[in-house]
């Protein structure tokens, strides 16, 4: 049971250090931002011209 | 590698603080006058023995917009070649020193017809709004005065190559070349109009100008001219942030393309800023539109580059689940903290900034003093915290003293309370933009029209700002004078980065100047060939100067 748990634990650790989940998440959030903010303008200029 | 300096030379060092003060000066005249501004917007405020608020303007506008930036960034890049390419020739240092007095003296006289009140025409010195000529002339020496300056980084690039043959140069330094060419391929444009149309219109010799032409040369400068202001910002976090922060480089390949990306795309976009401008085919705007849409390709690099490098570190350091990492990052240290609040508000600066460049969105917020609050959050947040940041380290290294925990914590001060008052102030100029708010006119209640009174409590909320932003400045000069001075001695490391070991070696193709100089020229001929033709066949008769001051 503690030989499975401890490699278990390490076969995570591999896998996170290498790992750019969060940087990819981190750019599409970006990505929305710009994407909401150019929408919301947009919808302004529809709104008065 | 083998050239890379621990320590700058104290020879190159000292053109360096040369530099610097002028920098550190600039920022305490035009700190001022944009308080004064903001005061004088709120309503509230006279100011005092006859100054115009269109004077203060100008001060602030070209004192910070013009003079802080090129002296900063040229000692900057100076300081990052010798530190990484080696100590710089005697010839090569006597160019800086040429390049610098003749940027200082160009300075002066600019500024002594700004404070005359003969040369209140506002940053962008738009024609017809005539200025003294001593002011073209001033602003053409610092032009001038930036190329020599600019000759000194290319010399020590060029005698670095031939010393390496085969090896690709230092990033840092070939990131100063990069920024370096762009600025001289964009200033070609601001000289062009100041030496055949402004000086000679001033002076007398000619009656009248072409104002879509020399708005048009304007732009041409203009819009690269942001990018001038943000390279080296970006050199700092691409190269030294990662090292501050004990990380590695994510990849120098990548880095070395987005600086290409930035050659290329940076310059034939200018008509961005005169989408609302008669005289100019639809068609070569929309074809500009494009162009500067292909900027976002390697902003975006740059922010995917960033979040990896701090992702990689933060995981090194045991971070787990999705924004562990976040919390990893080295926040007591204000090297790294103090650019880092620059690099979030230009997350905002870029959302507004694709508004700015979509042709129909513009027209909401063009002449708005929405345009004012983007710009101080590209170049009044993203780049002078990080040229501040900068300064922390470099200025002691250069200087043989130490960034002392105390100043480390004031300067963290410093970056968080610039943060607040641009929320204020950059926040209320975007809000107010968006209800139509002019841009650069002094207080007003336009005869008490109800769209006016909507504006007043933005331009209180713009005064609370611009005054937080002048404490925030104050701390910055005492932290300068302190790092400059009285600091005490020591050495403070001149932080470069390595490249992360997975990362791939770079292709030599970076450096061949040929190809992307010739695709830049190529670009700018495509952009703006025919559309100039047009201009200039089709060209009114020309104004006459104003002096509406």
């Amino acid at each position: 049971m503690a030989k499975m748990e401890l490699n278990r634990k390490t076969k995570t650790e591999i896998e996170d250090s290498s790992s750019l989940k969060g940087t990819l998440a981190s750019v599409f959030l970006l990505g929305f931002f710009l994407i909401v903010t150019w929408v919301s303008v947009y919808f302004l200029f529809l709104d008065r011209f | 590698m083998n050239t890379l300096n621990a320590k700058i030379d104290p020879r190159d060092g000292k053109l360096v603080m040369a530099h610097f003060y002028v920098a550190f000066i600039a920022l305490a005249v035009g700190g001022l006058a944009g308080l004064l501004q903001t005061l004088v917007r709120s309503g509230k405020f006279v100011l005092p023995a006859g100054i115009g608020y269109y004077q203060i303007l100008t001060v602030h506008g070209v004192v910070l917009g013009l003079v802080l930036t090129t002296f900063f960034i040229m000692g900057f890049q100076i300081a990052a070649t010798s530190r990484t390419s080696g100590t710089l020739s005697n010839l090569q240092r006597k160019l800086g020193w040429i390049g610098f007095w003749l940027m200082t003296a160009g300075t002066l006289m600019a500024a002594t017809m700004i404070l005359l009140n003969k040369a209140s025409v506002l940053y962008t010195f738009y024609a017809p709004l005539q200025a003294h000529f001593i002011y073209y002339l001033g602003l053409t020496l610092v032009v001038v005065g930036s190329w020599v300056d600019g000759a000194a980084v290319l010399g020590k690039y060029i005698s670095w190559r031939k010393q390496n043959p085969g090896q690709p140069s230092p990033l840092i330094t070939f990131m100063a070349v990069v920024n370096t060419m762009l600025w001289i391929v964009a200033t070609i444009g601001v000289a062009a109009t100041v030496l055949f149309q402004l000086l000679p219109w001033s002076l007398g010799i000619v009656d009248r100008v072409d104002v879509l032409v020399s708005r048009t040369l304007f732009w041409y400068f203009g819009h690269p001219l942001v990018y001038f202001w943000l390279l080296p910002a970006y050199m700092a976090w691409y190269v030294v942030i990662p090292k501050v922060i004990g990380a590695k480089i994510f990849s120098d390949s990548l880095a070395r393309l987005s600086f290409i990306l930035f050659l290329l795309f940076s310059i034939p976009v200018g008509f961005h800023h005169q989408l609302m401008e008669p005289g100019i085919d639809p068609a070569w705007k929309f074809l500009q539109v494009i162009l500067t849409f292909l900027v976002v390709i390697p902003s975006l690099m740059t922010a995917f580059s960033l979040f990896a490098t701090f992702e990689s570190y933060g995981r090194s350091k045991g971070a787990t689940g999705l924004f562990g990492w976040f919390k990893k990052l080295p926040w007591g240290d204000a090297r790294f903290t103090v650019p880092f609040i620059g690099m979030l508000s230009f997350i905002p600066a870029g959302a507004g900034g694709l508004v700015n460049a979509s042709h129909q969105l513009n027209q909401v917020i063009h002449n708005t003093i929405w345009v004012t609050g983007h710009f101080h959050l590209t170049l009044a947040t993203a780049v002078v915290l990080t040229f501040f940041g900068i300064s922390y380290w470099l200025v002691p290294h250069v200087t043989g003293r130490v960034l002392t925990k105390a100043m480390n914590k004031l300067a963290i001060y410093q970056g968080v309370l610039w943060a607040i008052g641009m929320t204020f102030m950059s926040g209320a100029m975007h809000a107010a933009g968006l209800l139509g708010a002019p841009r650069r006119s002094s207080f007003s209640e336009y005869g008490g029209a109800a769209q006016a009174t909507e504006w007043i409590p933005y331009q209180i909320a713009q005064a609370v700002g611009g005054t937080i932003l002048f404490v925030a400045i104050i701390l910055m000069l005492y932290i300068f004078v302190n790092l400059a001075f009285f600091a005490p001695k020591g050495e403070e490391e001149f932080p470069i980065g390595e490249v992360s070991d997975k990362a791939e070696k770079s292709p030599m193709v970076f450096e061949n100047w040929k190809l992307w100089l010739g695709i830049t020229a190529l670009l700018i001929l495509f952009a703006y060939t025919i559309p100039f033709i047009d201009m200039i066949q089709n060209a009114p008769i020309g104004s006459k100067g104003y002096k509406l001051w």
